[in-house]
């Protein structure tokens, strides 16, 4: 199956700002998480991918087809959903979603009937003759997402879909989310909140400073399983054990913070514990989280810079 | 045995694949003409929305109605020579419905342009297969048609009754009056050009309708207020060429032009210039208008 998207020594510039520099990914398809802080450069990624922005080097791939020669036929296949404001507020739901089918080309009693069906997908089924002048923020979001997925396309950008949502909302847009990978929709998902990216998303892409430090898994990105372990006694004896045996081992206080990369932390901690003559008093799972991977990851970017 | 209710309920339609055409660039032009037609006769919005637009159609065919009837009344009373001399044919109609589609382009102007910028809606619209050159074209086109049909559907009615109502006959008015045939659409056109090209500029430039369409109502009165004064007060070499900003002048000698009709007075005119000035500068005005409107856009998206 070809990619999602490609890109190739991706840079964009605004003036002297590099809002992409070199970036370099191969993206398959499924729900993409587009992670990294405001300015990293997801919304400039998002926009060249579609075309709207003409990058300063490099090639892109968007459904196997190049962007600088078919940006208009890749449009017609994807969605987009963009961060701000993009909703007339003197059109109902329904004529406004219709519209954007058509626009996408559908012909008029398709682009209709689309309207009602995904708006009926999104949760606003009743609220369709609405005007959306009188719609709340979580009704706005769920009308962005229904107008760039109701011509059916094979690949959703959304970018920052939860942003301004209360917890309720945000739990229901993650969830649509969710659901459109389950119809075949592939999704990609730009946010700076990397606990949505990790409820929803099973391949990660990271920018940070206009680079893309990390793209792969979700499984894969480092995150690593590690142990809570609280001893009896002093703990720096089975600390210095598990350490020359290749584990990251923080120690704090009675605590032992035990990530491992290879071996199994459970086996580990115990041989230590055996080894040392250490008592156990409390034993708890951790992990490492995206924000931690993503913290490290873009550290390591800085150092080698 | 009870027979009980189905307690099974749909919970989830689920989701099905569109499999049906799609029109591509020419489709999403198609429906951009189309929502403008809508925006601007406030079609699927608000009651309030609709009062502007269909006060001034009804003032349009009102205008016809009122017209027809006096041709009618003055020909069954038999005073030709009033019909023929006193009452507005074709082109002094168009000093009336002129006025009107000022009015009709000021507010419609604006309201295909403002709402989309400002409310952030051209994201969607440059997401679709559509280029920011091809949104402009549709809604240059959407604007054009409305207008034209503006200015031409009441002249269309204004002719077929003169030609009811005429003592020759219908036939014998069709055949005498058939320049009036092409009079009316290049009039017309011109008038469009002439007013949609300042009403571009300013609705490229100004945020909010109203204060557009004021703003676009504002520079015709006060430019032409500008161009006497180059021509009746000011005395210095070239201060002729200060007539040329009668921007809403031009449209009328241009139709005085093609009417085969004596120029009445105006600043152009009175500063010397033929009335193929006035056309120029129509193109010229609608060139920089489009190359305005085009610059804005394309870094807008």
């Amino acid at each position: 199956m070809t990619p999602l998207f490609a890109t190739r020594n991706l840079t964009h510039s605004y003036g002297d700002v590099k809002a992409l520099e070199d970036v370099t990914l191969d993206v398959p398809r499924g729900r993409i998480g587009l992670v990294g802080a405001n300015g990293a450069g997801k919304t400039t990624l998002i926009r060249n991918l579609l075309g709207m922005l003409q990058p300063a080097g490099g090639q892109m791939e968007v459904l196997g087809r190049p962007v600088s020669r078919e940006s208009l036929d890749i449009r017609s296949l994807v969605g987009f959903m963009p961060e701000g404001n993009c909703l007339p507020l003197d059109q109902t739901a329904a004529d406004f979603v219709g519209y954007a089918a058509e626009l996408a080309g559908l012909p008029t009693d398709a682009a209709r009937r689309r309207s009602s069906e995904i708006l009926f997908l999104v949760g606003l089924h009743e609220e369709r003759f609405r005007f959306l002048g009188d719609f709340s923020t979580g009704m706005f979001q769920r009308v962005k997402l229904a107008q760039a997925i109701v011509h059916d396309p094979q690949v959703a950008f959304l970018d920052e879909p939860a942003s301004g949502l209360d917890p309720e909302g945000r739990d229901h847009m993650l969830e649509l989310i969710r659901r459109l990978g389950d119809f075949g929709i592939s999704v990609v998902f730009s946010s700076h909140i990397l606990s949505d990216i990790e409820e929803t998303c099973d391949w990660v892409v990271m920018l940070d400073g206009g680079k893309a430090i990390r793209s792969g898994p979700i499984g894969d990105l480092g995150i690593i399983e590690g142990l809570i372990v609280e001893v009896l006694g002093d703990p720096e004896p089975a600390a210095r054990w598990m350490t020359e045996r290749g584990a990251t081992v923080k120690v704090t206080g009675a605590q032992l913070d035990v990530r491992t990369t290879g071996e199994d932390a459970f086996t580990l901690v115990r041989d230590a514990l055996v080894a040392t003559n250490v008592g156990v008093r409390r034993l708890g799972q951790s992990a490492v989280t995206l924000e931690e991977t993503f913290i490290r990851e873009a550290e390591e970017e800085d150092r080698r810079d | 045995m009870t027979n009980r209710p189905p307690e099974a309920v749909i919970v989830d339609r689920g989701y099905r694949h569109y499999e049906g055409n799609r029109k591509g660039r020419r489709g999403a032009m198609g429906a951009v003409i189309r929502d403008g037609f809508r925006r601007v006769l406030g079609l699927r919005r608000k009651g309030r929305r609709k009062i502007l637009p269909w006060t001034l159609i009804t003032m349009m065919l009102v205008s016809v109605a009122v017209l027809s009837a006096l041709h009618y009344a003055a020909n069954q009373i038999g005073v030709t020579d009033l019909v023929a001399d006193e009452l507005p044919h074709n082109r002094e109609y168009f000093e009336f419905i002129s006025r009107v589609a000022l009015l009709f382009i000021a507010f419609a102007t604006p309201e295909l342009l403002v709402p989309d910028r400002e409310q952030g809606v051209l994201a969607v619209y440059l997401s679709r297969p559509l280029r920011t050159i091809d949104y402009l074209a549709a809604k240059g086109m959407s604007l054009g048609i409305l207008m034209l049909a503006f200015l031409m559907i009441p002249q269309t009615i204004f002719h077929l009754l003169l030609g009811v109502f005429s003592p020759d006959g219908f036939t014998s008015y069709m055949v005498d009056n058939l320049d009036v045939l092409w009079q009316v659409p290049a009039t017309s056109l011109a008038y469009f050009l002439g007013f949609a090209s300042v009403a571009l500029i300013v609705a490229t430039l100004i945020p909010r309708v109203g204060f557009a369409a004021g703003i676009f109502l504002g520079v015709m009165i006060m430019f032409n207020g500008l161009a006497e004064f180059f021509v009746e007060v000011a005395d210095f070499s070239g201060s002729e060429y200060g007539a040329l900003l009668a921007f809403e002048e031009h449209p009328h000698l241009v139709r005085d032009w093609i009417f085969g009709a004596s120029t009445s007075d105006y600043a152009v005119t009175r500063a010397g210039f033929e009335p193929w000035v006035a056309l120029m500068a129509i193109v010229a005005i609608s060139v920089l208008a489009v190359t305005l409107a085009w610059n804005r856009y394309r870094k807008l998206s």
